[in-house]
């Protein structure tokens, strides 16, 4: 049975509506809350994440390239990475 | 193809020999003389298990060997008794009613010099050979011998087919005279590797299908028993249900059901307590090409969680490959009671589902994160766990984007060229070439079109197939305009489509959601194009 024609249009609302969030995700790193675990960097597959091995933080460096996979934000034990929607 | 009348042949010990002399071609006899010409020597120990009408075991004696000869068949040893009677070698031999399975009990550990078999092991349910094999270790001096004749499935495929079908009449005709079946010996080196032997000679009759194995006790061999909770050694094989699964895997891998693995544990070659724990989904394919790189090169446990038959990166981002799984599996495994280590390596690409840092506090188990590509996991266990940037980086080099262009094709394809060659026939190669040739340009020329996504790049990629029409218009074949202009809308059409299909293939980019707001209305602008311009135009 097809569902009824609010819901299908709800439904596809709601598809636009992922796909312009996953369009539009961004990293937001909060480095002050870094301690150097470098998991972010154990994880990321497109190379984003580089330790800084002096200052024990890890380096965000190219944010065109993310693929918003999420890896990092769920590795990280400090909870400092976030995927966001950038305000504006 | 021998015993198959063996059952039958057993209860007419008379005429056993000859009929298995016949069956073989004879060239049992002759691998028995091999066994007599090389490893006898004047006095050494000898056990023959299924000595059946004694001839190996007379032979060995008159080379001077003090053999025991065990059989399960009565009439059997009867025939035997009076054979050796015959050749007055009752001094020499000791035969003795014994069932296989309890050489353990009945013979002192490290009495025997060799230990011999023919076309008995095949016999034999798999446990008993394990059991069978591993009481042989025991029996034997450390620098004992082990000699089996059996029957074995060939390694050729082409042999193997003649084997079978030769093979399934004889089965028939035994199963209607004793209703008994007998069964190949299949991948026994690896279950004489097992049971810790190494193989030192093998000598293949009849196409492969007889073959004597000549083992030794390997060296510093303990006795290797698989933990009652791994559910079986996983092995890099070619077969026809492979090829099948490759084949789907190839155009319709999108498509559910996906083949499933049995989740639970898994043993890859020979791991010991120190071995390292792969942790991986249960998608068929993945764990398949997994052991395909690892098979051989070492030894690893192999922890299959329930990733719903859906390959890790796609499990984890669905939520269906998580920490919770994870742990469930690892405690089903027992594995806490196998290794003496605590360290888990997962695979990379499921770190976006699977919290590692929940795995270590819960249970206490380090969590590494392995390399992204299968190809690289030899060196990292072998380099102890080191990981250079390279293995930890996605890549979607040409051949990843040839696969995955004709995983596309084989169902969105089929969606397409379906409607087109129902409702306009005459269009089917056109349309069919232009997609299929779209398709594999764009995997080619992929890296170097601009733009990040696939919208981006499906851009560029209608300007070149457009380019590609424009070309064909001037040299070939001046189209009237309403077939340019269909062609032009088509194009672009098959150019967004294939562009924005391969984004979600590829690793590199954001998930196909992620532009699909764009290619309905893409999409949508066209169809509009499409009515309202010949109206317009007056075409219709």
């Amino acid at each position: 049975m097809l569902p009824k024609k609010a819901t299908m249009r709800s439904l596809l609302m709601e598809h636009w509506e992922l796909a312009r969030t996953l369009r539009r995700l961004q990293i937001h790193f909060d480095s002050d809350r870094c301690r150097g675990v470098w998991q972010c960097y154990e994880v990321c597959p497109i190379g984003n994440w580089t330790p800084d091995y002096d200052r024990m933080v890890a380096i965000f460096r190219n944010g065109k390239q993310c693929i918003a996979c999420g890896a990092c934000v769920l590795q990280c034990p400090e909870k400092a990475i976030e995927l966001r929607i950038p305000d504006g | 193809m021998a015993t198959v009348f063996m059952k039958w042949l057993e209860s007419r010990p008379l005429d056993y020999d000859r009929g298995i002399r016949l069956l073989t071609l004879g060239r049992l006899e002759l691998l028995q003389a091999q066994i007599v010409d090389r490893l006898i020597r004047d006095g050494m120990r000898v056990l023959e298990i299924g000595c059946g009408t004694g001839r190996l075991a007379i032979a060995m004696a008159e080379k001077g060997a003090q053999v025991t000869a065990i059989d399960i068949s009565p009439t059997m040893l009867t025939e035997a008794e009076r054979r050796v009677n015959q050749f007055e070698l009752e001094e020499r031999i000791n035969l003795k009613l014994m069932d296989a399975s309890l050489i353990g009990d009945r013979f002192e550990a490290g009495y025997f010099d060799l230990v011999v078999s023919s076309l008995v092991f095949s016999e034999m349910t798999p446990q008993m050979r394990i059991l069978v094999l591993q009481e042989c270790l025991r029996l034997l001096v450390p620098d004992g011998k082990l000699a089996i004749i059996d029957e074995t499935l060939p390694d050729n495929h082409a042999t193997r087919l003649i084997f079978g079908a030769i093979r399934l009449p004889l089965r028939l005709l035994t199963w209607l005279l004793t209703r008994t079946t007998t069964h190949h010996l299949r991948d026994f080196a690896s279950m004489l590797s097992n049971a810790g032997f190494s193989e030192e000679i093998v000598i293949s009759r009849l196409g492969g299908s007889l073959q004597l194995v000549i083992a030794s006790p390997a060296d510093g061999a303990g006795i290797y028993i698989l933990p009652a909770t791994v559910l079986g050694r996983l092995r890099h094989r070619t077969t026809l249900r492979t090829l099948l699964l490759d084949l789907w895997a190839t155009f319709l891998r999108i498509l559910p059901p996906y083949p499933k693995v049995t989740p639970g544990l898994y043993v890859v070659g020979q791991p010991d307590m120190d071995s390292p724990v792969l942790v991986t989904g249960n998608f068929e394919l993945t764990v398949r090409r997994l052991v395909r790189e690892i098979d051989n090169r070492i030894d690893a446990w192999v922890l299959v969680v329930d990733s719903a038959g859906i390959n890790v990166w796609c499990a984890a981002g669905g939520g269906f490959f998580t920490a919770e799984k994870v742990i469930g599996a690892l405690r089903v495994s027992g594995l806490e009671g196998i290794v003496r280590h605590r360290a888990l390596i997962l695979p990379q690409l499921c770190a976006n589902g699977v919290d590692g840092w929940r795995i270590q506090q819960e249970i206490d188990w380090d969590v590494h994160w392995g390399p992204v590509r299968a190809e690289d996991i030899p060196e990292y266990v072998v380099s102890g766990r080191v990981k250079t940037d390279a293995m930890r980086w996605a890549k979607f080099p040409l051949k990843d984007r040839l696969e995955m262009v004709t995983v596309t094709l084989g169902f969105y394809g089929l969606l397409i060229l379906l409607p087109v060659a129902v409702f306009w026939r005459n269009m089917l190669w056109p349309v069919l070439v232009s997609l299929v040739g779209l398709s594999y340009f764009y995997a080619v020329v992929l890296p170097w079109l601009p733009g990040r996504d696939g919208l981006a790049k499906s851009f560029s990629l209608t300007l070149i197939s457009l380019a590609g029409l424009l070309v064909y218009i001037v040299i070939w074949d001046s189209l009237p305009g309403q077939y340019i202009f269909n062609w032009v809308l088509g194009l672009t059409a098959l150019s967004v489509f294939t562009a924005a299909e391969l984004q979600g293939m590829s690793p590199l980019m954001r998930g196909e959601q992620a532009n699909w707001g764009w290619e309905a209305v893409i999409g949508a602008v066209l169809g509009l194009i499409y009515w309202l311009i010949p109206y317009t135009l007056g075409w219709r």
